[in-house]
């Protein structure tokens, strides 16, 4: 049996890798500027205008709409075949323009480049000040903000778009630097609304003033007597200009945000704490301690309590259920290594953990991977610049054994046709009811995904009447 | 007057010319909606690219074809998990996608080597697959990649398989329709023609313009099996690439989706002289007159007759039930063109609703004429409808059912107005008899649904209750 192989194993090794082939089967994230997109409809009163084809907007607001449930307003150029020859910088000009008129509350249009636009060349900056000249005669008490996000999609992936977005819109609105607001700037990355009202939360019950950037909050909204439709971030204008006077920033996704926080420093020396992504006890405890230290306030005993409560539910399923299970990982960069963290700590073994873009020189030095090497009892198998195919092919070829497997849901074909148990996380799981609404990160999103995982296995022991017995007197 | 500017078009007032309102007495001739004209930008219009009229509407639909997007990852992964089209081979085409995955490089020194590595790659990963279809993206196109060229050399060093073209780029004409124009003539040259049916009965024809959403295909195949008459190609649900190369071969092409397919028929009949009948599948009133059409032109009037009858006393009363209960219902349909004129009338007839409004995002002139002479009076009739306009027509017909896409029915829940999925369905299919009874259910479940009475209370107002809905046992 495994756990015998696994005890004597003398030298475990934690391998990185990029994948083999060139091209790719079932991919495991958009392209950049999908992310753009998701990092522009974090802030209030803002329409991301996206630089290229229909498709480029048309899909990425569907497969948002399929996870969220929620329609979100995202533009186009709308670029057609004279535009891909002759330029298209008018298209630009055209669309700010009508989004100005007929969106009278618009503050805020990040200009999304396309793998098209960025090949014919559109001069993104140069347009923005012919815009801006025109909203000036046409709106001259309007402050309208145009940001350039360039995401050629022939570079990265959703994630290093995201990011992208995130400080170029940060550039554009964060000008300079008043009044100490004793705030912190908090990116969490590209996260659920669960993960947004838990650091919320959090914040609150340590008496800490904080904004989360970006907030999406309200990506969970409601059906109002009045029929309100409050769908849009609640990041405003206001809260990235004020981002500058901040007391620190931490930034949790190193991939995700990241750099805003980089550059938050290097502008307006606002100090940057680029943390552990908080998945799992210890990555919480490191950031709610960091926060404490450089707030000067206590951590409260309600997350005292919490933490405990949250050991107590892990405890009743780590050793009996959950150990020398093997789990493959994949997903958002940030989101990956925190889980496999999170992992060890539950005694699950995240054997394969796979990244999908072509960032590799960054994650081949990112430190929290170099020390999974420390961590680990048994052999594993970092690939990135990986798709679906990588795991899907392991599996079928019977070169990998896993009994779990974790990530989003374009994977779940491999789990389905395979009869493994697979756990939904990270984005997008559209085929699992309200997952944006629960938290991941935390004490109380560990407890959850632990006990998400642990139902996941029981119900596989049902089905496959597997061992199905042990759960009568559990 | 009869063409209509919405207040939210006062800045956009071309968009008068694509707005109809019909009226009595009028020659609706004279008012015919500008329609596949060039998208105004910044509008939030509905449309995609023509790069997914192929992929995504016809192409992906095959069940034993590799669907080879050279391009960036972004056009394979938002063209993949978007679509409702099983096969009776465990839905090969849901399941994969596959990319060139391009990269700066590939663009600046040309693509043509990573795509006939991803080609060979993608042969040897899944060695019992033999067919490809390859499409070229924005940025393949722009950089000039020679992709028949490839197709060539791989097919000549692979002599066991088979690969299909497509040069059809996001930016190429004005929406998704373009794609599906540039697919079907490809096809009718370069394939049809190149293999040759085993003739099974002297009733032959090609069934074109059906994606088997849901099981459509599958459905109304059992027709054809009860009427004796042998399908060569299916264009394209649940169809095999090989199929579709002996399309020459059949007396008789009949067309659903004319918008999507009406171009291959078109040349079906100038290049083998083969007819083309259309027919509408959905509704009872439509599918028995296309039965008896099909049926006339074979001289098997009473098979004919004879399946109406046994359909007609199997789903009749059930239809029916719903008709009482949904008659006078006012309902709107924002799709893709086709279905505008397929519906309008069908619901009307069979289940006594009403439409009030329309909007198509691809149609063509030509499917307007059809929908304004089928549709009724007082109604909108709208080309390349864009959200603003969809709040405003809301308010202005005040639909008991919006029939659209999850994006947009996610917006209209928060009105408190149902939608049925009018592209990929609620539960199909919705095609045939059995499917209309089917599509009668779910709009029935739509609109007595009580939540949307129980949305609209507020319950800080203590006389406010919800209607009482009464559903009954179907």
């Amino acid at each position: 049996m495994s756990d015998c192989e696994t005890l004597v194993n003398p030298s475990p090794e934690v391998k990185v890798s990029a994948k083999a082939r060139g091209g790719v089967i079932n991919p495991m994230y958009d392209c950049q500027p999908a992310g753009a997109q998701y990092a522009g409809i974090g802030v209030t009163d803002c329409i991301p205008l996206v630089h290229g084809g229909q498709g480029c907007s048309m899909f990425v607001r569907l497969l948002f709409a399929q996870h969220f449930k929620e329609n979100f307003d995202i533009a186009s150029t709308s670029l057609h075949e004279e535009s891909a020859v002759f330029g298209g910088v008018r298209r630009v000009e055209e669309g700010v323009m009508v989004l100005a008129k007929r969106y009278p509350e618009l503050r805020v249009i990040p200009i999304i480049t396309t793998c098209s636009t960025e090949v014919i060349g559109d001069d993104i900056e140069g347009t923005i000040r012919s815009c801006q000249k025109a909203l000036k005669a046409e709106f001259p008490e309007r402050e309208l903000y145009l940001a350039p996000v360039h995401t050629p999609s022939f570079k990265g992936s959703q994630v290093t778009g995201y990011s992208e977005c995130v400080l170029s819109m940060f550039k554009t609105i964060a000008k300079e630097k008043t009044q100490p607001n004793g705030k912190l700037n908090i990116f969490p990355g590209w996260v659920n609304p669960g993960d947004v009202i838990l650091l919320k939360r959090y914040m609150k019950e340590m008496g800490v003033d904080a904004k989360i950037f970006m907030d999406t909050e309200n990506f969970d909204s409601p059906m109002m007597p009045d029929k309100a439709v409050e769908v849009q971030g609640q990041t405003t204008v206001e809260d990235i200009m004020d981002s500058a006077n901040a007391l620190a920033t931490f930034a949790l996704a190193r991939y995700e945000g990241g750099t805003t926080g980089a550059w938050l420093e290097k502008t307006f020396e606002v100090p940057n704490h680029l943390m552990s992504t908080p998945y799992g006890i210890a990555n919480t405890d490191a950031l709610l301690r960091k926060i404490s230290e450089v707030t000067g306030k206590p951590i409260p005993e309600s997350l005292v309590r919490e933490r405990g409560i949250a050991l107590d539910a892990l405890a009743d399923l780590a050793h009996m259920f959950f150990a020398n299970k093997k789990v493959a990982i994949y997903g958002h960069p940030d989101l990956v290594i925190g889980l496999a963290e999170f992992c060890l700590e539950v005694e699950l073994e995240p054997v394969l953990l796979l990244i999908g873009d072509d960032q590799g020189s960054k994650y081949k030095k990112d430190p929290r991977i170099k020390a999974l090497q420390d961590k680990v009892h048994f052999d594993m198998e970092v690939v990135h610049n990986a798709d679906l195919w990588e795991l899907e092919s392991r599996i079928t070829k019977g070169e990998l054994k896993v009994d779990l497997i974790m990530g989003h849901s374009k994977g779940r074909y491999i789990a389905i046709y395979n009869n493994i148990p697979m756990v939904r996380v990270g984005f997008p799981t559209f085929d699992r009811a309200g997952l944006y609404r629960k938290p991941t990160m935390g004490y109380q999103g560990a407890m959850e995904l632990a006990e998400n995982i642990a139902n996941t296995l029981f119900a596989h022991m049902e089905y496959t009447k597997d061992k199905e017995w042990i759960l009568n007197t559990w | 007057m009869p063409m209509v500017l919405l207040k939210c078009d006062k800045d956009i007032p071309e968009r008068e010319k694509h707005i109809y309102l019909k009226a009595p007495d009028e020659d609706t001739r004279e008012y015919l909606p500008i329609a596949n004209a060039a998208t105004i930008p910044g509008t939030l219009s509905e449309r995609g690219c023509a790069f997914c009229g192929a992929k995504l509407v016809i192409g992906g639909v095959l069940k034993d074809t590799i669907q080879m997007i050279h391009g960036p990852i972004g056009c394979a992964y938002d063209t993949w998990h978007t679509k409702r089209y099983p096969t009776d081979n465990g839905h090969f085409n849901m399941k994969y996608v596959w990319s060139t995955d391009m990269k700066e490089s590939h663009i600046v020194f040309g693509g043509e080597k990573r795509l006939e590595q991803s080609m060979n790659e993608a042969f040897d990963e899944m060695p019992e697959v033999k067919r490809m279809i390859v499409y070229t993206t924005c940025p393949t196109a722009l950089i000039g990649d020679d992709i028949k060229a490839v197709a060539k050399k791989v097919m000549k060093d692979r002599p066991d398989v088979d690969v299909f073209t497509v040069e059809c780029p996001g930016f190429s004409g004005v929406s998704q329709s373009k794609g599906h124009h540039v697919l079907n003539i490809g096809w009718v040259n370069e394939k049809v023609g190149t293999l040759e049916p085993e003739i099974t009965s002297e009733y032959t024809m090609n069934f074109i313009g059906d994606f088997n959403i849901q099981g459509d295909t599958q459905l109304l195949q059992t027709y054809w099996d009860r009427l004796g008459i042998q399908v060569i190609g299916h264009f394209t649900g649940n169809a095999n690439y090989d199929d579709l190369r002996k399309m020459h071969r059949a007396k008789l092409n009949v067309v659903n989706c004319a918008r999507s397919s009406g171009y291959i028929a078109n040349e079906l009949k100038k290049q083998y002289g083969i007819p083309r009948l259309d027919i509408d599948s959905w509704g009872f009133s439509y599918m028995a007159e296309g039965v008896r059409k099909i049926c006339a032109f074979f001289g098997i009037e009473e098979r004919g007759e004879q399946l109406i009858a046994e359909e007609e006393a199997k789903w009749k009363p059930k239809l029916d039930w719903y008709k009482e209960r949904l008659k006078g219902k006012k309902m709107a349909i924002w799709t893709g063109g086709p279905r505008l004129w397929h519906w309008t009338k069908s619901v009307e007839d069979d289940l006594g609703i009403k439409v009030v409004a329309m909007s198509s995002k691809f149609g063509h002139e030509e499917d307007f004429e059809k929908v304004i002479a089928r549709g009724q009076e007082g109604t909108y009739y709208i080309d390349d409808g864009n959200e603003l306009e969809f709040f405003e027509i809301i308010d202005l017909v005040k639909p008991d059912v919006i029939f659209t896409g999850p994006r947009v029915g996610e917006l209209v829940k928060k009105l408190h107005i149902p939608y049925v999925n009018g592209h990929g369905y609620h539960n199909g299919p919705y095609m045939g008899f059995e499917g209309f009874v089917n599509l009668a259910r779910d709009t029935y479940n739509a609109v007595y649904n009580p939540l949307a009475g129980l949305a609209g209370v507020d319950i800080r107002v203590p006389e406010q209750v919800a209607p009482i809905l009464l559903r009954e046992a179907a």
